[in-house]
């Protein structure tokens, strides 16, 4: 099938052949069908991965794709948690609401590191973003109306005896909203904002001689991340009906940014790798345990000891033999099959 | 034909959908004939490693004793131990875990008040009872349907702390140092709640953050309010600092704390220095011939690994107690509920269990339908710096304060 562009238009198309399309119907046929097939515990994986999807493509727009990078993405997630807590827990807000003002808010508050993002570069605005998530954890710790580590509930999704409670119904909640915000970042990165980010990200000075305002984009690149942290957040309180400041502690922003460096910085897809990979380890370790529990039991007790070094292991494995993240190893896989049977 | 299509797809949807319900409806989750699965989360990794490997000690000892004898009402226990992480996430993934794949019938033990707070929804929507282990009196006030609570809470140890301070000298200068977080507060709280019932005031508070380990301006700021004692709701390196400050600074104030920081490691990190500190805890000391701790002794030499636990002199006993008492509430929900073992008849079962002899290991437990904490009751022990053991220095008794 020839696979030719002719102009820029094609090129940057969303769905650029038919074959793309075929797979992305596929895809989504299996994503219907699949959640008939799993046990609820590997549908709870599956929402867990969704949520760290949106998040991740919060930040890889902010750190991929605008090179601005930021310790604190934990932080704007339990700002979208918490405002839904308070709006939905203690107003009776509904989620329809509830949803986009989490992800306002958190957006808003991002204005907090996004303007001192414009003077502060590299390890000065890693420092000033982690800076922030430390003083979001305080406050939802020390905060009356947030209570401390006892946590806030958050009340079921619903409308008129209808409620999305189940983990398949979440499934259907989250994949959707997983792929709107992977459709948005998508378009964004082929829109003006999107290449005023990489201009940014590839050379600051350079992009302001060519007339892009730092000053906005930088902006714009925090707020759009934290609005997808914020509707991320927003999404895991609700299904977790229960949140706590330590859900959102510095190790939550650490996880987000190994997603996108495993999954590949500044593409969409590595975020999506990268956010199933990170989610995914824990569990793998959970069903080796188990596989092995019968046959090796101090085995599987030694893999529980070694739990963290596993988790580091895999990172450091990957970051040494696929610098490009697994978007670099799909890439080779694409090119092998696309040229086959020819190396080249 | 696309029409035809879409009506299979639907009816294969449905199809899958109703064998899934049907199958799920027609047993109970972690019940069969023959076997009962329970949960027991601990800390096996993270900063909470110390804790769990004796509170699993105690669950693996006591169901390979129950197992043996005949198990529960014909059934065996079938244990599985998860490592929770201490962390609101990595317990959200334990409890996740052993809810929906392992299918347990009840987590008899969750370590950590907020990993507990996490996955109460979890809990309840699927219908687990879950005893968590935390500080917190939320757990049981107001209280939720499916949690029990078989330990003294926080707040009703630093009750009796206060209560037996003003008791042996009722014009007694009781100042608070405390961990600036819910387990620290709800101290605070306990303690200023007994001070008001006995209608005087706490003279100082100091409150730390987690991981302080210099206690210079705390301790300065107790001595410069005169106080003559000082509660600490503190975990054990900040009591082993402050026991340390306490020597520098050439104070002979009394101490009194919390079970958490009545370990024999106290020992090990302040030596005789520890002579005379206090602290409240539901557990005696595993060193008395309480017939409770005389038979939990039999059952571990016989079923656990005695020369490694409870025979140790360095091992957390503390916490192999506080376990037992955990399983031991469990399993006696488990026989009230009778052979219709279900979610619904645990529940009654478990609020049906009317002071439970314990031996003295710890309060007798007590439940009911509006009463899901065991026991408001504690012992005050001491350390003795020479022999390093605890003693008890006032036996199990509830504090007066009012509880709820």
């Amino acid at each position: 099938m020839a696979n030719f562009k002719i102009s820029y238009r094609e090129d940057t198309a969303l769905f650029q052949n038919l074959w793309v399309k075929s797979w992305l119907g596929i895809f989504i046929a299996a994503m219907i069908v699949l959640p008939f097939l799993l046990s609820r515990y590997q549908l709870s994986i599956l929402n867990g991965m969704g949520i760290a999807v949106i998040g991740a493509l919060g930040l890889n727009l902010l750190i991929g794709y605008t090179g601005q990078i930021s310790l604190g993405h934990g932080a704007f997630v339990a700002i979208g948690a918490y405002t839904t807590g308070l709006l939905a827990g203690t107003l009776g807000v509904p989620f329809i609401v509830a949803l986009p003002v989490s992800g306002t808010t958190a957006a808003l508050l991002s204005l907090i590191v996004g303007v001192p993002s414009l003077r502060l570069k590299g390890l000065y605005l890693a420092l000033g973003t982690l800076a922030f998530g430390f003083i979001i954890e305080y406050v939802l710790f020390h905060w009356d109306l947030t209570r401390g580590d006892t946590g806030m509930a958050v009340p079921k999704i619903g409308a008129g005896g209808f409620f999305i409670e189940t983990e398949l119904q979440f499934f259907y909640l989250i994949m959707f909203f997983a792929a709107l915000a992977t459709l948005v970042a998508k378009n964004l990165a082929r829109t003006k904002i999107g290449r005023s980010f990489v201009a940014i990200r590839d050379r600051d000075i350079a992009a302001e001689a060519m007339g892009i305002s730092l000053s906005k984009y930088k902006i714009m690149a925090f707020a759009v991340s934290a609005f997808y942290a914020g509707v991320a957040g927003c999404l895991l309180a609700y299904y977790q009906k229960w949140i706590v400041p330590g859900n959102f502690d510095i190790s939550l922003s650490i996880a987000y940014i190994a997603m996108i460096v495993l999954g590949g910085m500044g593409t969409i897809l590595g975020s999506i790798l990268g956010a199933i990979l990170i989610t995914g380890i824990p569990y793998g370790i959970v069903y080796l345990t188990d596989a092995l529990r019968g046959t090796y039991p101090n085995l599987s007790g030694l893999i529980v000891d070694l739990k963290l070094g596993i988790f580091g292991l895999v990172i450091v494995l990957t970051l040494l033999f696929e610098p490009q993240g697994l978007v670099g190893i799909y890439r080779r896989i694409k090119v092998y099959w696309k040229t086959w049977p020819f190396k080249y | 034909m696309r029409s035809k299509l879409w009506g299979w797809s639907v009816l294969l949807a449905v199809v899958l959908f109703l064998s899934v319900n049907s199958a799920w409806a027609a047993t109970v989750r972690g019940v069969t004939d023959k076997e009962i699965k329970l949960a027991c989360l601990v800390d096996l990794s993270g900063p909470g490693k110390y804790g769990g490997p004796p509170i699993a000690d105690a669950f693996r000892d006591y169901v390979a004793w129950v197992n043996d004898t005949g198990g529960i009402n014909g059934r065996k226990i079938n244990l599985v131990v998860e490592d929770n992480g201490i962390l609101p996430t990595t317990t959200m993934n334990a409890a996740k875990k052993v809810i929906l794949k392992d299918e347990v019938l009840a987590i008899a033990f969750n370590l950590g008040s907020a990993g507990s707070s996490a996955i109460v929804p979890l809990c309840a929507e699927n219908k687990v009872v879950l005893m968590p282990h935390g500080a917190n009196k939320v757990f049981y006030h107001p209280g939720n349907k499916w949690v029990f609570v078989p330990h003294t809470v926080q707040f009703s140890m630093a009750s009796r702390a206060v209560e037996y301070v003003l008791g042996k000298n009722a014009k007694a200068r009781i100042g608070v140092i405390y961990q600036d977080d819910d387990f620290g507060r709800e101290g605070l709280e306990g303690a200023s709640a007994a001070a008001a019932f006995l209608k005087t005031k706490l003279v100082a508070q100091a409150p730390y953050k987690t991981g302080t380990i210099d206690f210079t301006p705390h301790m300065n700021a107790m001595k410069e309010a005169n106080v003559d004692t000082i509660m600490l709701w503190t975990y054990l390196p900040q009591s082993a600092a402050i026991i340390k400050q306490k020597v520098k600074m050439g104070w002979d104030v009394q101490l009194i704390s919390n079970n958490t920081t009545g370990v024999p490691p106290l020992f090990a990190l302040t030596g005789e220095a520890a002579d005379g500190y206090m602290f409240v805890t539901p557990y005696a000391p595993v060193n008395t011939d309480l017939p409770g701790i005389k038979r939990i002794k039999e059952i571990n030499k016989k079923y656990g690994n005695a020369a490694k636990t409870l025979e140790n002199p360095a091992y957390p006993d503390y916490l192999y107690l506080a376990g037992w008492g955990y399983i031991e509430a469990m399993a006696q929900g488990l026989r009230k509920a009778g052979k219709d073992l279900n979610p619904e008849t645990l529940v009654k079962g478990l609020e049906s269990v009317r002071n439970f002899d314990m031996g003295g290991l710890c309060p007798n437990i007590t439940f009911g339908p509006k009463q899901h904490v065991s026991s408001f009751s504690s012992l005050i022990l001491k350390a003795d710096g020479k022999t390093k053991r605890f003693v008890i220095v006032d036996s199990i008794k509830a504090p007066k304060t009012p509880q709820e």
